[in-house]
């Protein structure tokens, strides 16, 4: 079932209905005029589309967006809508926002007879609101993806965007080829995946980690949960965990070809290891009670475990 | 117990993809964790890939049209046979009479649709990992190796989509194949210093669901990126 969206134009926005697409053309002569003052301050003549759409929502809505490139900004509102604003400066591409049911779906796609397209010319920039308990799928192949305050599941896949979380919670799962990721003070559940990104996970609140990179480096510097399970992996690169003196976690380390530094005095393990035993430079043991769990895994990179200043 | 051994397995392969499963078969498959991870993977191959028959959209025809192109250039399908059945784009594939492939025909003619690509190549790279380990290992690259031709075809394919293309994405996709590569290089070194590093080969397995991965994208981006 579709629904037709509703409209709220912004107050400071010039647009009077946030349906209508709006060209913004530079006539000739106005633009002879402006160019050598633009040329001055850097500024290209150019038109963009500028579209705004809003949706009302029912809880937990679900939000799609499929963009090859851009920039990607969604944010948590209190209302119960889902507001689209999408720019871009090619007239080869247009961005489509549909609503079946509680479900909102964008899409940057070429027009038709549009030839294949530089990677320029596919550009959109999207800022988005969101109910906070919303469910987020965010396809961006290049470009960069920041999510804030989100309460629900989220799935965002990219090439070389990076990703960056913040005050997120839920069931998130990143996956990149080589965009980096930051996750600041999110919660729940984080599972991300990369080739060459470079992970930051600081602050954390989750009480299940998986991360792997092949190239890239982790940076691990949150709390670990009761019962909670950290699993961080990479081929190269350094892993690095800081703890405080209060944690309690029992830790398996390992790098086959690399080095493991260690500044957490451990004790015996309190639970049984199912690591594999006899190569690599490896350790395990206890951190206090060890109520945690910390597996950390290199194929010749280096892992560091260190006291957080 | 079971008086089958892996390479036995293997050469009954096609029977046990079919659902023909003999004891013997279930017994070796009950004692050999590898040879029991192996064909659970390729079972959940062929769930995945019969799901893709309903799940999916319609790719544009010219997608399917490139690839069949591709593939009978590469010999993999032949023009006859199933060709044709869906405007001319359903494709069958040519089952290499010396490897035995007919469950493979059945599962990739009944997907009508480019999204086989992917799941070709998955099959290839599981099956590549899955005989290098029960049979000793041997690289996939060798020419003893009985996949290699078709896994070789197919990463020259997926390649191939995303070639010519100057965009930023498909620069990434081949820098990171690239990257992928020299870790199944440096894995493969030391699985073979080391044959009972289970570490290693499980880097190994890791490294070559990652070429898989980046394969698959190549494939299903090729179109976008051009």
């Amino acid at each position: 079932m579709s629904t037709q969206p509703s409209f709220h134009p912004l107050p400071q926005s010039p647009i009077s209905s946030p349906y209508r697409t709006t060209r913004l053309r530079i006539p000739p002569r106005a633009a002879s005029l402006l160019l050598p003052g633009l040329l001055l301050i850097g500024i290209s003549p150019a038109w963009a589309d500028h579209m705004e759409k809003h949706f009302k929502v029912d809880a937990r809505p679900e939000i799609t967006l499929h963009n090859p490139n851009g920039t990607v900004t969604v944010k948590a509102w209190t209302k119960s809508e889902v507001m689209v604003i999408a720019t871009h400066t090619s007239d080869q591409v247009e961005v489509d926002a549909t609503q079946t049911g509680n479900r909102v779906d964008i899409m940057t796609h070429p027009l038709s007879g549009a030839a294949a397209l530089a990677s320029g010319d596919s550009r959109a920039d999207f800022e988005i609101r969101v109910p906070e308990d919303a469910e987020l799928q965010i396809h961006d192949d290049s470009g960069a993806v920041s999510v804030n305050s989100v309460l629900g599941d989220m799935n965002v896949e990219t090439v070389g965007a990076g990703v960056d979380l913040s005050d997120d919670a839920g069931y998130l799962t990143v996956k990149t080829i080589d965009g980096s990721f930051q996750c600041l003070r999110c919660a729940g559940r984080i599972e991300v995946s990369s080739i060459s990104g470079n992970f930051k996970l600081v602050d954390l609140r989750s009480y299940q980690v998986r991360a792997q990179t092949s190239k890239g480096n982790i940076l691990f510097d949150g709390e670990f949960m009761p019962n909670g399970m950290y699993e961080m992996k990479n081929y190269s690169g350094v892993i690095e965990v800081r703890f405080s003196p209060g944690d309690s976690f029992d830790l398996s380390a390992r790098s086959l070809k690399g080095r493991v530094n260690n500044e957490a005095k451990l004790s015996p393990p309190n639970h049984p290891q199912h690591f594999y035993s006899g190569f690599g430079n490896s350790l395990f043991g206890s951190f206090n009670s060890g109520r945690a769990k910390v597996e950390l895994s290199s194929f010749d990179g280096t892992i560091n475990i260190l006291k957080r200043n | 117990m079971s008086t089958m051994g892996c390479s036995q397995f293997i050469e009954q392969l096609d029977s046990w993809m079919e659902g023909r499963r003999e004891a013997d078969a279930r017994a070796h498959v009950r004692e050999c964790s590898r040879c029991r991870l192996f064909a659970e993977d390729l079972d959940a191959i062929q769930s995945s890939a019969a799901a893709l028959t309903v799940a999916d959209p319609e790719p544009p025809a010219r997608i399917w049209t490139a690839l069949r192109e591709q593939l009978i250039e590469e010999g993999l399908i032949s023009e006859g046979g199933r060709a044709g059945s869906r405007n001319g784009s359903r494709i069958g594939v040519a089952t290499p009479a010396s490897q035995g492939l007919s469950w493979l025909d059945g599962l990739f003619a009944a997907i009508p649709r480019p999204a086989v690509a992917s799941a070709y190549l998955i099959l290839l790279c599981a099956l590549a990992l899955g005989l290098a380990g029960p049979l000793g290992f041997r690289a996939p690259q060798s020419p003893s190796f009985p996949f290699s031709t078709q896994l070789q075809n197919a990463e020259r394919s997926a390649v191939s989509s995303v070639r010519g293309s100057q965009s930023a994405v498909s620069s990434s996709l081949s820098h990171n194949l690239a990257i992928v590569d020299n870790y199944i290089t440096l894995c493969e070194k030391s699985v073979q210093e080391e044959p009972d590093n289970e570490v290693a080969r499980d880097y190994l397995y890791q490294a070559y669901r990652q070429k898989v991965d980046l394969l698959a994208q190549m494939t299903e981006r090729g179109d976008t990126i051009q």
